[in-house]
């Protein structure tokens, strides 16, 4: 499975470290008074698409970048690359 | 709960238990329910037939592989799961390499034997590596699965304890702890320590 890095072009999955979905980066407000059921959903549930999954990986064995990767999990096509930016957060929904 | 819609028609049920390994999280959707689980794939290889070799069942924690012979001569084998969200029952030729190197620190002889066929199955990987028997939000619906890679092995347990729950609504004694609910409660039962990464575990 080749990933098509934004900065470094196709590199082998092996490379990388598979981290999971793409939500883990919208990280809930830990002084909110509903973060512990926020925390839960956030750390332990996962939408588990059969199809298209936002996901991050990080380049380990590269540039040691964090990479949003969109992918059918039903083919294993990598449908979008980007790297993972803050303030382009978004879960896989 | 009044029953399920399938492909064949109507079924009424006022109890519907779900065991569907490796589409859990797409059955349960269904039902509106969000699961504490992945699925990734884990494949499998056989080797052509070959004289009687191996008495038993091999694990090798070392490496990570596991060996067996069926009846008809083939090895079986296998080892860690691809370690991505995945339903394609395909996996990647990175994981081959690494059972293969598995296998040949654990027994060199199976260096010679040709593969035969290999195949990718889904697995429900659950976010503590121990799986769920247990109620749902909805009365009446039940669910077990998130058995990560053992669930074959521990079939005849898991029905046991899935239908004594299904009859009585109580959790069997040996299931009580296989709760849905353990990551709010701080009762998960993570063996291997590796936290909420469903692939590590």
């Amino acid at each position: 499975m080749l990933i098509p890095h934004p900065l470094l072009g196709p590199r082998d999955a092996s490379e990388f470290v598979y981290k999971g979905d793409a939500a883990l980066m919208n990280r809930p407000d830990g002084f909110a008074d509903d973060a512990p059921e926020a925390f839960v959903q956030y750390a332990y549930q996962r939408s588990n698409p059969r199809g298209a999954h936002r996901e991050l990986w990080f380049h380990e064995q590269g540039d040691r970048s964090w990479l949003i990767v969109t992918r059918d999990t039903l083919t294993h096509e990598v449908l979008d690359c980007q790297l993972a930016d803050p303030r382009r957060a978004g879960g896989s929904q | 709960m009044v029953g399920v819609q399938t492909n064949r028609g109507y079924i009424g049920a006022s109890k519907v238990g779900v065991a569907v390994a490796g589409h859990s999280s797409h059955v349960m959707r269904k039902a509106g329910i969000e699961l504490p689980i992945e699925s990734n794939v884990l494949q499998a290889f056989v080797s052509e037939g070959l004289k009687p070799l191996i008495p038993g069942v091999i694990t090798f924690g070392a490496g990570h592989f596991y060996l067996s012979q069926s009846d008809k001569g083939g090895l079986v084998f296998g080892g860690d799961i691809d370690g991505y969200n995945s339903y394609a029952s395909r996996g990647n030729l990175p994981v081959l390499e690494d059972v293969c190197e598995g296998g040949m620190a654990l027994m060199p002889m199976l260096g010679r034997a040709r593969l035969l066929r290999m195949w990718g199955g889904v697995m429900d990987m659950s976010m503590d590596g121990s799986p769920y028997i247990d109620r749902t939000g909805l009365p009446g619906l039940f669910f077990n699965g998130g058995w990560c890679y053992g669930g074959f092995k521990a079939t005849p347990a898991s029905g046991w304890c899935f239908a004594h729950l299904l009859a009585t609504g109580q959790s069997h004694p040996t299931a009580a702890a296989y709760r849905l609910d353990r990551f709010q409660s701080g009762g998960m039962i993570d063996e291997k320590g590796q936290g909420a990464q469903p692939n590590l575990h």
